[in-house]
Parts: structure tokens; sequence; C-alpha cells
């Protein structure tokens, strides 16, 4: 069989940004089942609250990014009809979700050093579940009409997300003996956390790794539990320079580091060389090596998890323990908040929270390092999301100062 | 939507040459004109060495079973009746970078292991409320 040769992808080359960026303001949307909001409306709402918390207006914010992926996102000209502004702001769409939740602090803090914005807000929302409601849009309408999927892969059923990352897991499996207890051990945590926090989809809903043993197979060998939830939801940050983060109200959040990876094999998971690794590989080093710390210094992790094999994948990429060594690392309480060596998803994730796509994971983080979680692990200071979307991976290290 | 789906597009040119090979009972994949390993999926530039054209050739079908799902949950209604099912990655003999997507069919599933040989046999393809079929390579452990 093939093995992975180190060219199956590449780091972005990126600026030094160590410190000249902080997250001053964070806010959440509501996370429901089917609301019948659009993402816009989603969108305002947490930009709204993320603007209370920084303790700023809108005429404050001259910066604005978003991703134009699922749904309308907020936009400049959005921005200014929600709040009734005239103001000119720098825009980017290199922001939102996924792995731009964790590199989008990068492109804000270059435009800040370059004089092109102040204060940058960066949102995202979904509302994939109205969306599946309506029976249009959701997670797999984009790779339905991707048309080698349409003509290589769905007329065989493999399709959609959930049977991808099905495949990767038996690969996982065979490869480095990888069991389905360890991966039940991530659903598991997730949903404890979720238990903690008033704001999680699933908050009231336990789950005990013999539950999980004993659910269903969906696309063997996932069960429900090893996927992601479908919700409406959305979250907001916000972001200025260190000098300017002094005089506001909240603790300041450093932006230590940002590493962006890539996959040269795109978002084609068949045709993957490296199919049990994803491009944090990549990402994760140039990002530690800015920060100038270590994945032993990290107190509290959040990573892009649509599915429990991509939280074990990122674990072993990210460096937090050796490739292969991710199941024997994840199992027993090793990710709990409380009692465990490395909290993560410490909010409960896309599998227990809601399935917004990483923008709350970031500010999960940021709360985590004022103090101020649901589920808190005590003293956090250094805190990293990783993002993910296939063919890229992106890691943020954020720490308070 | 393909009014067809999920069955593929015969005669969508990129994949055009997989099909005329299915439908007389041969496995079709291009090669790269320059460095001569497999373009899969079948889009220049060749992503080995960028040479930008390549030539369909027949090989053998055989191939080991490099990872699969058994499925139990029709997240798209046509395969409700066919649940559940197995559907994987081959690895071919001749190129085990190409990872060709299929049914694997004529097996208990909790036989299946990574890497056991299989091989391409030729079948219809059948989906409720699609009148046509497309005869397509599917795969089956090798004895
Ligand atoms: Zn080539």
């Amino acid at each position: 069989m093939p093995s992975a040769t180190a060219d199956w992808g590449f780091a972005s080359a990126l600026d030094d940004v160590a410190g000249a960026v902080a997250i001053v303001g964070i806010g959440d949307a509501d996370y429901t089942r089917a609301s019948g909001r659009t993402t816009t409306e989603i969108a305002a709402q947490a930009t709204e609250r993320a603007l209370a918390d920084a303790g700023l207006t809108a005429a404050d914010v001259d910066g604005i990014m978003y991703v134009p992926f699922s749904g309308d996102q907020l936009t400049a000209g959005d921005f200014r009809a929600h709040f009734g502004t005239t103001h000119a702001m720098w825009e980017s769409d290199r922001g939102g979700g996924m792995v731009w939740a964790g590199s989008a602090p990068y492109d804000a803090a270059l435009a800040i050093r370059d004089g092109r914005a102040t204060c940058v807000l960066n949102t995202f929302s979904v509302a994939w579940a109205t969306q599946r409601a309506q029976m249009v849009g959701g997670p797999g309408q984009v790779h339905a009409e991707e048309l080698f999927k349409r003509n290589l892969e769905i007329p065989f059923g493999w399709f959609p997300q959930p049977v991808y990352f099905a495949t990767i897991a038996r690969r996982h499996m065979h490869e480095f003996g990888t069991t389905p207890e360890q991966l039940g051990a991530i659903a598991v945590a997730c949903r404890r956390h979720a238990q903690h926090t008033p704001s999680a989809v699933m908050r009231d809903r336990p789950l005990t790794l013999a539950d999980y043993l004993a659910s269903p197979l969906i696309a063997d060998p996932f069960r429900k539990e090893d996927c992601c939830l479908i919700s409406d939801g959305g979250a907001a940050y916000l972001m200025t320079s260190l000098e300017r983060a002094r005089d506001l109200r909240q603790p300041i959040i450093a932006v230590l580091g940002v590493g962006v990876g890539n996959s040269r094999t795109g978002a084609y998971w068949s045709q993957q060389e490296a199919f049990t690794s994803t491009p944090q590989v990549f990402a994760a080093p140039g990002a530690f090596a800015m920060a100038g710390v270590a994945p032993g210094d990290v107190d509290v992790l959040a990573c892009y998890d649509p599915f429990t094999i991509v939280s074990l994948m990122q674990i072993e990429d990210m460096g937090f323990c050796p490739k292969g060594e991710g199941g024997p690392f994840v199992a027993g309480e090793r990710l709990s908040f409380d009692t465990g060596s490395l909290p993560y998803n410490t909010h409960g994730g896309l599998l227990s929270h809601a399935y917004v796509l990483g923008i709350a994971h970031v500010v999960e983080i940021v709360r985590q390092l004022r103090g101020e979680a649901a589920a808190q692990v005590r003293g956090a200071r250094i805190g990293v999301y990783g993002g993910y979307t296939g063919p890229q991976a992106s890691t943020l290290i954020l720490a308070r100062q | 939507m393909h009014p067809d789906f999920p069955l593929p597009d015969v005669d969508w040119p990129p994949t055009r040459e997989l099909w005329a090979g299915a439908a007389r009972g041969a496995l079709r994949i291009p090669r790269c004109d320059r460095c001569g390993r497999g373009v899969w999926y079948p889009e220049p530039p060749c992503r080995w060495c960028g040479g930008a054209t390549m030539t369909w050739h027949d090989v053998s079908g055989r191939g080991h079973l490099f990872s699969w799902s058994v499925v139990r949950h029709a997240w798209i209604p046509q395969v409700a009746d066919r649940l559940p099912f197995v559907t994987g990655l081959v690895a071919l003999v001749e190129d085990p970078a190409v990872h060709i997507v299929s049914y694997i069919v004529d097996c208990a599933p909790e036989s299946l292991r990574c890497d056991q040989p299989v091989h391409a046999v030729f079948r219809p393809l059948r989906y409720p409320g699609v009148e046509r079929t497309v005869m397509a390579p599917l795969f089956t452990p090798t004895r």
C-alpha cells in the first residue's frame, strides 16, 4: 500500500503576527434546532452581543470578515443596514467559520498593521436546521453538486460526509488499532461538556460510553453520536490591536500564533493520499513556532469536530500525541474539562453544542481564557483552536496576557 | 439536480471513457502522458508531475480494498431499498494511489478486511424512479 509522502500538502507562508491583535469581544447567537431565522439575522444577533461584550458601538467597527459560503453572511452593507450607520469599512471574504475561524485573526492583524482597519468583526452563521426542514441547502448539497462526486462517488452510495469519514475511521482503525471505545470517549466527553453549557443544543441529553456502544451503527463504524448536529446559530468576535485592547473592558486575549495547512487533494477525501491525516500536519508547526509555545503548554483545545475521527486525527496531527496514538490518548478522562490533562471542546463542540462550524469554538476558547466558561478549566492561560475544512486546516493560538 | 440522480451522466466528457469501458466489461483509467501515473480524478494537470495531457487505458480490474463503510441509513431516499450496503475505496493493483469508489458486492460485510484482494465485476446500476440503468464497475472479494 502507498504510504503518504511529505508532498501531499504544504503550509501557507505567513508573516509573524504574534501579539499584533487581540480578541476583545465575543457574542453567540441563540443555538437552536430549526428556528426560521435567516443567516443574516443570526449573524446580526451575535454581532450585537459581541459589541455589548466589548463595550463598543457599531460605529467603532471599521472592518468586517465573513465567508461567501452557506447562506447570506453579514456583509458591510448588511452591517450598516442593521445598525443604521453609513461609515466606511474594510471588508474581507476570508473570514467566517471552519478553517477561517482560525485564520481570520491573521488577515485582521495585517489589515490593522497596515492601517486598513482598527477594529475588525468576524462572524459566521448557519440556518441548516431550518433549511433541512425546507429540504434545501444543508451540509450535503455542496458535495452533491460537485461534478466528480456526482459522477464517480454518489452513484456508488459514497455520500454524504458521514460515509466519507466512516471510511476514514475504518482505515485509521486498521492502521493504528483505534477502537470504537476510543472514538466513543470523544463523543462522551463532548456530551458531558454540553451538559454543563446552558447554550448547548444537547445539554439535556446525557451519554455514557455504554449508551454509545449500544446505539445503532448508521455508517459502520460510525454511530449517530460520532456525527455532528444540524443546528441554526452563529457567533461573532471582535479584534483590535493590543494597544487599543488595553483601553477596553475585557481581559486581553492575544493572538500568539496562526498557521494554515493545505492538502493537494482538496475536498476529494477518496483520493487523499494521507488518508488518515489532516492538513493540521502543516498548519500546527508554524503556529506553535510563531507563538513560541509547544503542545504541552496548551491548557484548553477546541477543534472543528464534524465527526469523532476528525477530532482524533487533529489531536494527533497537531502534535498532542504521536501519529497513530490518538486512540489510547483520548480514552478515559483525558479530554475532560475538570479531570483531564487536555480539556477538549469544553462547550460540547459540533457533536453536542451546536453545528455552527467552528466559530463558537473560538468564542469558547476566549471565554475559557477569561475564566468565564460554563465548564471552566481552572487557570487556563493558553488555548488553541484547530480549524478544518478538508482541503485546509488552521491553528490559532490564543493567550491571556 | 440531474433528473436521473443518483446515476452518473455517462456523456460528461471527463468521465465518459469510464462508462464506455464498463459497457464492454473493461475498467479504464487515465494515465499522465508525461509521468505515466494514474490521474484520478481525471482532470489535468497531473497531480504528480503537472503534465497537461492524459490517455485512457484498460486496467486489470484487480485491486485491494483500501477502506469501506457499511451504510445502514438512507441519507438520500434513492438508496433506501439497498440498505445495508457496502461502499468503499479500491486501490488499483496497477496504481494503488488511484482509489476507485464503488459498491463492494457479493460478500458478508463482517468478513471484509482492509487491503484484501478484490476485483471488478460489471453490473447495471439501478435506482428507483429512474428508468435508465448504467453499467458500472462494482467490486467483489477475490477468493
Ligand atoms: Zn504526471
